[in-house]
């Protein structure tokens, strides 16, 4: 879940934001009664139709006897206008206006009267809901075939231009990662792989205990360095997960809002430390181990991206 | 905060019931000697209407607070807000049961009048005391459904107080007792309107907008009469066959369903009488190719005449938008010099990533600059100034890498405007994402496409110049272990010199406005979530701040 700004119904990063952002792969892996309170703002008017036998029944109706005037999904056509859209059909109640409707017609429009019953009203109600409610949902929408780029002109790409060979190499690393990863899964993850794909039923580690999570080395007047993992940087603190640390883990409670409560598998026997910050004491440097793919970010072409997800596709 | 019904909770209400019936009755006292004028400059004692004054700058003349002094800035209170319908007035058409959901953010600026703060989240309205953050009345509405995303807040004439609900209702409660005057429908939510705006008061009309782009629905702008609620005009976004606009439209189809939500409040000159604001993104969302042609008037930055409703003139910010960049961004009136003459002008930091400056008698476009670097989704700055649509950064099925994502490198959170150091702030992102084409259809609906967020470049609170649009100072926000944090943030600046913002890593600041140099902060370990704003009270200087669930007020020590 990303928690942005925007919130003039876009569905999309809501509500308050969080000192420690939560990785997007562990938001969307949690618990459905977690996600669903993580999401209170994105609930919608509309709610999916509970009988599919009825939309099925509704959808053959609708092809039948109104497909040639307003196409057979609805959406209108040279003869008629479309329905998903219309303000009639989606402020109606099962089927109750739209039969009135259609037993009235439109004479002066060309609309003839159309002899429903009304369970046959309802189902075709019950279609159009269901089409409105589709369209209107886009954490619903499939994304579509995306390997389509040349996998040759990839693999060319891989050693030469994108520089990926100094990092990475099929037979090595991305040894059958085509086979891995779904190829929305290995695009994103091509262009940035942060956080780890979620295995379902084991404990997501914070990304700040993950190796691609960013990095940071804290060095105090005395000379003493740390590094670790960094979990939040601003002007007034450094926060950083030593993984080494051997003492007992800080409380997450007490010390880090919005951080995970229980210790994460593989964050056990690290600990959270944190130096407040005076203009430049303590010295701190922050590293990315995935800087060369956000340096990337500004340099990708849409084909050569194309041709890169096709040639990981094919690393089966 | 919910009340529970033991013995001890009861025994605190009947306690806070007391306490609230004499604030009442003091309250309603001082609202008969005192009315509340909205005007060029946010008032001292008050903060009568959204923006504070109708300039959309977020600029106090209070400098009790300054740079000098901020060092001792401190709590004066926090109030955490009660979702709960137990002890409110309830008010509403929906069910008794309200639906699930986390606690809401606050994202409205609260009203300041006679002593007593106003402000609201969805379904909720509250009053608290200025002085103290306790409760003094509690408004429940029993909502139908709609997206429950945010509301900005509420506008208030003399006694009564207006506001608007997710499932599209223009409500009027009485200032002093919170109790419900009327409630009207304004937009049907089964079509996925929703409501988010803070109604605007000009002179005796209250100026609201609806939201909603999960539908190829129209969008539209109302007038409604302060008495009754009735619709005194209604502005569409986009226009009807035969209208001025409807030639840059295939269809009237296309037109009639084109989006262009009007959902933040404006701006207004009561010189010239003109009521700014920047409408929302066509529809459908990502998908263009069922709509070619710029589609007025989406994603414009627009002067309407209140009185009549009519439109005086536009500035399309961006022609043909394909990625939910709506200018729905404050316009943020300027008086001041550009080119060597002086100018009534207008500001907008846009969520495309382009900065605009208009003058704002004619819409003369003056200037276009790029606020991030990161963007990559148009082919140059045409003629009028405008970033020129690139059919090759749409959304296509095997993905498009688009920067800024669809969130935009900017976005609601009020910015501000100091007249003393000419400076435009306000919070930036230069993330990126992919967005796929899903809907292949001839006829796509909706958004007709789905995005993959991929990460950020860097996100920084910027200062930039009005009259040149260059970057004077930039302040990068947090870090954390996914990478840059934060990014568009309400701000405040004052004559004391200072900017109050965050820093995208959960602290509230205050930064020095000429420097961006940070000078205070508290650790409130949530991003602020609404605009900050300021007042004087017994000789005191207030600054208010929401950040998720809870109100702050800080103060100097005395």
């Amino acid at each position: 879940m990303k928690n942005g700004w925007n919130d003039n119904g876009q569905r999309r990063n809501r509500g308050t934001r969080r000192a420690i952002s939560v990785s997007a792969s562990s938001a969307c892996s949690a618990l459905i009664v977690v996600a669903v309170a993580a999401l209170g703002a994105q609930q919608q008017a509309l709610t999916p139709q509970s009988d599919p036998v009825a939309v099925e029944r509704g959808q053959t109706l609708l092809v039948d006897q109104c497909g040639f005037c307003h196409g057979a999904n609805a959406r209108g056509a040279s003869g008629g206008p479309d329905l998903t859209r219309s303000a009639l059909v989606q402020t109606d109640e099962d089927g109750k206006q739209l039969g009135e409707f259609l037993a009235a017609g439109r004479p002066d429009k060309g609309m003839p009267k159309f002899d429903l019953s009304r369970t046959q009203a309802s189902d075709v109600a019950a279609f159009l809901h269901s089409a409105i409610y589709l369209n209107s949902n886009r954490r619903l929408y499939k994304i579509l075939d995306i390997v389509v780029g040349d996998a040759k002109a990839g693999e060319a790409y891989f050693s030469g231009a994108g520089r990926c060979s100094s990092c990475h190499s099929p037979a090595g690393d991305l040894k059958g990662v085509g086979a891995k990863y779904e190829p929305t899964s290995l695009q994103g993850r091509l262009l940035l792989p942060r956080g780890r794909e979620r295995v379902p039923g084991s404990q997501q580690m914070p990304l700040y205990a993950d190796p691609t999570g960013l990095k940071v080395t804290v060095t105090l007047p005395s000379g003493e360095s740390v590094s670790g993992g960094l979990v939040r940087l601003t002007d007034f603190e450094v926060t950083l997960y030593d993984a080494g640390a051997g003492s007992p883990r800080r409380s997450a409670e007490g010390a880090e809002p919005g951080s995970p409560r229980r210790s994460a598998e593989g964050a056990e026997g690290g600990r959270l430390r944190t130096w407040l910050r005076n203009g430049e004491t303590p010295k701190v440097v922050v590293s990315d181990p995935l800087q060369a793919h956000l340096d990337h970010l500004t340099k990708w072409t849409d084909t050569d991206m194309h041709n890169m997800t096709a040639y990981l596709a094919s690393l089966k | 905060m919910i009340i529970r019904a033991d013995d001890d909770q009861r025994g605190t209400r009947r306690t806070r019931r007391n306490r609230i019936g004499s604030a009442c009755s003091a309250v309603s006292a001082l609202i008969v000697v005192a009315v509340v004028v909205v005007g060029a400059q946010i008032p001292t004692d008050s903060w009568p209407t959204y923006h504070g004054d109708y300039s959309g700058r977020r600029y106090s003349p209070i400098k009790h607070i300054n740079t000098t002094n901020v060092k001792g800035l401190a709590l004066a209170w926090v109030s955490r807000i009660n979702t709960s319908r137990a002890g409110a007035i309830v008010g509403g058409e929906g069910p008794d049961t309200p639906p699930p959901g986390s606690a809401p953010a606050i994202k409205s600026t609260p009203l300041m009048i006679n002593g007593t703060l106003y402000f609201s989240v969805p379904d909720h309205v509250y009053a608290i005391d200025a002085r103290t953050g306790r409760d003094v009345w509690h408004y429940a509405w029993k909502t139908r459904g709609g997206d429950h995303i945010g509301n900005r807040g509420v506008g208030i004439l003399d006694n009564w107080l207006y506001f608007l609900t997710p499932d599209n209702y223009f409500v009027s409660l009485d200032v002093a007792t919170g109790k419900e005057r009327w409630h009207h429908e304004i937009a049907n939510m089964k079509r996925e309107y929703f409501s988010t705006n803070a109604p605007m008061i000009i002179g005796r009309q209250v100026i609201i907008g609806v939201g909603g782009d999960a539908l190829d629905i129209p969008g539209y702008l109302e007038s409604r009469d302060p008495e009754a609620g009735n619709l005194v005009w209604r502005w569409n976004t986009t226009p009807r066959a035969g209208e001025a606009g409807a030639g840059t439209w295939p269809d009237e189809d296309a037109m009639a369903h084109g989006g262009g939500m009007p959902w933040i409040p404006g701006t207004y000159d009561p010189e010239l009488n003109l009521y700014y604001f920047g409408t929302g993104n066509p529809q459908p969302v990502l998908a263009g190719f069922s709509r070619p042609g710029d589609n007025l008037y989406t994603c414009t930055i627009v002067a309407l005449n209140p009185s009549t409703g009519k439109m005086a003139w536009y500035y399309q910010v961006t022609p043909h938008d394909t990625h939910d960049w709506d200018a729905a961004q404050t316009p943020i009136l300027i008086d001041g010099e550009f080119n060597g003459r002086p100018r009534k002008m207008v500001a907008q930091a846009s969520r495309n990533g382009h900065y605009f400056l208009l003058d704002r008698v004619t819409g003369e476009h003056l200037l276009t600059s790029k606020h991030i670097d990161s963007l990559n989704w148009t082919t140059g700055i045409n003629a009028k100034g405008q970033p020129a649509h690139n059919p090759a950064k749409d959304a296509s099925v095997p993905g498009t890498l688009v920067s800024p994502d669809t969130s935009g490198a900017t976005n609601w959170p009020p910015p501000s405007f100091s007249p003393d150091t000419g400076l435009l702030y306000f919070g930036t992102r230069q993330t990126f994402s992919v967005m796929y084409l899903t809907d292949t259809d001839g006829r796509p609906q909706g958004w007709a496409a789905a995005e993959r967020n991929v990460g950020s470049v860097g996100n920084a609170l910027k200062a930039i110049d009005y009259k040149t649009g260059k970057v004077k100072w930039s302040r990068p926000l947090a870090m954390g272990p996914g990478g840059s944090q934060g990014g568009p943030m309400g701000l405040l600046s004052t004559a004391g010199g200072l900017l109050f913002g965050n820093d995208g890593g959960g602290n509230f600041v205050a930064y020095d406005a000429a420097t961006g140099k940070p000078l205070w902060h508290a650790g409130l370990g949530t991003n602020t979530s609404n605009g900050p704003q300021t007042f004087l009270l017994d000789g005191r200087q207030y600054i208010v701040v929401g950040a998720g669930d809870s109100l702050y007020a800080f103060a100097l020590q005395q």
